[in-house]
């Protein structure tokens, strides 16, 4: 099936007589150059053709008004002779009235006239006009003589024999002269009559046969245009209908052409382009697919790791939570009273079950945020209660090593919106971290409003952060060295656990550190949090 | 005489131990039960004063058992206290909204959860 099934122009195109035309010339293997030359050349040669014919029709017209031309110039010439005639005989006459001899030589030189138009009849004159002519001459010559013999009996007076040889010999002579002549002219209408009928004869045909070719060549021209703009367009069309397809990657469809010519090759090129679409396809839905089935096994796994860690730190939990039970319940002496030398090592046991314990929940919170399970349960809440709650906490720590804890909260603070729980665990991390890093002086917590932000801040007097350790402190399982861990205790997880829960708020986190001085800890949340940021 | 009875729904028998011993100072009545199915029986047979509910339970998990105790007219006036995991947020939410009187997150220390019985039901 040639061309496009669904182009109905084409469709239509190729049912009609013309579409065979069209499909051969497509067939006709050379290229689109030579053929729309050979067209263009078609048609030139048919314009000279009718060119040249015409230069034939009007040369040949032409001729033959010249002959007629000729004609009535001898016409002309011979109604000259008649008249030439008519002198003669009257100059005869008057020549036997009047017995002069200016007279005579009148006639003389009319008689020289005569031949002179006599020669030029004869110069251009048919065959058959010739032997007329001769017996014109002939019977003028005769003429002549007889007017000689006429003028030496005027001369001799013997006017009597003259006027009788006038009515007796020249009278008739110059009567058969004249018809002759008028014979001439007769033969000359008629040869006029002729020519006329041939020169329209050849007007009319000239006129048929230029029509023709015009007509002809004009045909010609339009079905040689229209069938060889045809046999490359429609290839074009069926490409453009194949390239639509395409690009809506239907890439099952081929482009046929019956051209042997570049659009051939040009569809040829396409249907293996199209070939080789279809197989990047297919590998790219088998890869998609199979990267699909990866993607289901990893989300499986990483499922399943997290449950597995919710489980274990839940599994893990409730043990510590009863030997933390059981410590806090021996310390209150709830047992009976407890020797004082096992009151350290059993305080000692509830501060590292504490630290485990803070271990576990961070882990846990870090793998959830990773699994990205981790939810923010979001509601209003007051950020003086954050703070609050923050201080409480943490107040004992801080008397314990004679810091001061000062909270600096930019009063009539609006409602704000978020996961409070959350927040307070991030500033807990950071206050609790600044007074673990603070020998002297005190921990600041403070929180201003800006625009629709609100900026925490925790900023100690402490041992500071190194500037190339900066950008490393938000990572995971980072203190500044192992022996800080040593030294200071820590999970290592909070300041990464406290970034994770910040940047779900859609907020940011950074400090600011001067090593020996102190540092400063930010971060920034929306007054109003309407969903969590998946990070 | 008897004080008022506490209905304690806990597996752990660690858990349901310090308990014990933590009440057995006091005035207070301690039933235990091992399950959420357990504990709705038990509840619904002899109403107690106060029911500590833990949220993870084998058969019946703790807010299906707050849900099924709040809608029983017999024991939709008692006091439940949910004792929640710290790992699973939101854990306040759905025991404030399946019930709960009050809840306390795990891991708890003891002195505070006495502290919360004693201002929920206090001793006679």
């Amino acid at each position: 099936m040639p061309f496009d099934r669904t182009d109905p122009l084409a469709a239509f195109l190729l049912r009609s007589p013309l579409g065979i035309l069209v499909r051969g010339v497509a067939r006709i293997r050379t290229s689109v150059q030579h053929k729309l030359l050979a067209a263009f050349l078609l048609v030139t040669l048919l314009f000279i053709v009718m060119g040249a014919f015409g230069v034939y029709t009007h040369r040949r017209v032409s001729q033959q008004t010249d002959w007629l031309d000729e004609a009535h110039r001898r016409v002309d010439l011979s109604h000259q002779l008649q008249h030439s005639l008519a002198m003669q005989m009257h100059l005869t006459g008057m020549a036997l009235i009047v017995r002069d001899e200016t007279a005579l030589a009148n006639i003389l030189r009319e008689n020289n006239r005569f031949n002179d138009t006599l020669a030029r009849i004869e110069e251009q004159a048919p065959d058959a006009e010739r032997q007329i002519i001769q017996k014109i001459r002939a019977g003028q010559e005769e003429a002549m003589t007889v007017v000689a013999d006429i003028a030496n009996l005027v001369r001799d007076d013997k006017v009597d024999a003259a006027t009788n040889l006038q009515l007796t010999r020249e009278d008739p002579l110059y009567r058969s002269i004249d018809g002759l002549v008028h014979v001439v002219v007769q033969h000359e209408d008629v040869r006029m009559a002729t020519l006329r009928a041939s020169i329209d004869g050849a007007n009319r045909r000239a006129l048929i046969v230029v029509s023709s070719f015009a007509v002809a060549s004009v045909a010609l021209a339009l079905i040689g245009g229209f069938v060889i703009s045809w046999a490359f367009i429609l290839p074009v069309r069926a490409a453009d209908t194949f390239l639509t397809n395409l690009a809506a990657s239907r890439f099952s469809g081929t482009v046929e052409v019956p051209n042997r010519d570049e659009f051939g090759d040009l569809a040829a090129r396409l249907n293996e382009t199209a070939r080789e679409l279809a197989r990047l396809d297919a590998d790219q839905r088998l890869t998609a697919d199979t990267l699909r089935a990866v993607n289901v096994r990893l989300e499986h796994a990483s499922r399943a790791k997290s449950e597995f860690l919710a489980n274990m730190s839940h599994e893990l939990r409730t043990p510590l939570n009863a030997i933390l039970g059981f410590t806090e319940m021996i310390l209150d002496e709830l047992y009976g009273p407890v020797p004082s030398e096992l009151k350290e090592p059993l305080a000692d046991i509830q501060t590292n079950g504490a630290h485990l314990l803070r271990l576990i929940n961070d882990v846990l919170d870090l793998s959830k945020i990773e699994a990205g399970r981790m939810e923010l349960a979001l509601g209003d809440y007051a950020v003086e209660d954050v703070v609050a709650t923050v201080r409480a906490s943490l107040r004992s720590i801080a008397e314990d090593k004679g810091l001061e804890l000062v909270t600096d909260v930019e009063p009539d603070l609006p409602i704000a919106h978020g996961d409070a729980k959350r927040l307070t665990q991030c500033l807990l991390n950071l206050v609790g971290n600044a007074l673990k890093f603070t020998h002297e002086g005190r921990v600041v917590v403070g929180v201003e409003r800006l625009g629709d932000q609100l900026r925490y801040r925790v900023s100690d007097t402490g041992i500071g952060i190194p500037p190339e350790k900066l950008d490393e402190v938000f990572d995971q399982f980072r203190q500044v060295d192992t022996t800080t861990t040593r030294d200071f205790g820590g999970t290592g997880l909070g300041l990464s656990i406290t970034k994770k829960f910040v940047d779900m708020h859609g907020g940011r986190v950074w400090v600011e550190s001067e090593l020996g001085k102190g540092s400063t800890f930010y971060f920034t949340i929306p007054l109003q949090v309407e969903r969590a940021v998946r990070t | 005489m008897s004080g008022k009875t506490i209905l304690y729904v806990e597996d752990n028998e660690y858990n349901r131990k310090i308990v014990r011993q933590l009440l057995a100072k006091t005035t207070y009545q301690l039933r235990e039960a091992f399950d959420g199915e357990q504990g709705v029986a038990a509840a619904v047979e002899h109403p107690p004063d106060l029911i500590l509910m833990d949220i993870q339970l084998p058969k019946m998990s703790g807010l299906d058992a707050t849900r099924q105790l709040r809608n029983d007219p017999r024991t939709a006036g008692v006091p439940i206290i949910v004792v929640t995991s710290f790992a699973l947020s939101g854990d306040e939410h759905k025991a404030t909204a399946a019930g709960a009187t009050a809840y306390l997150a795990k891991p708890y220390s003891p002195r505070a959860l006495l502290a919360k019985i004693r201002e929920i039901v206090p001793e006679d």
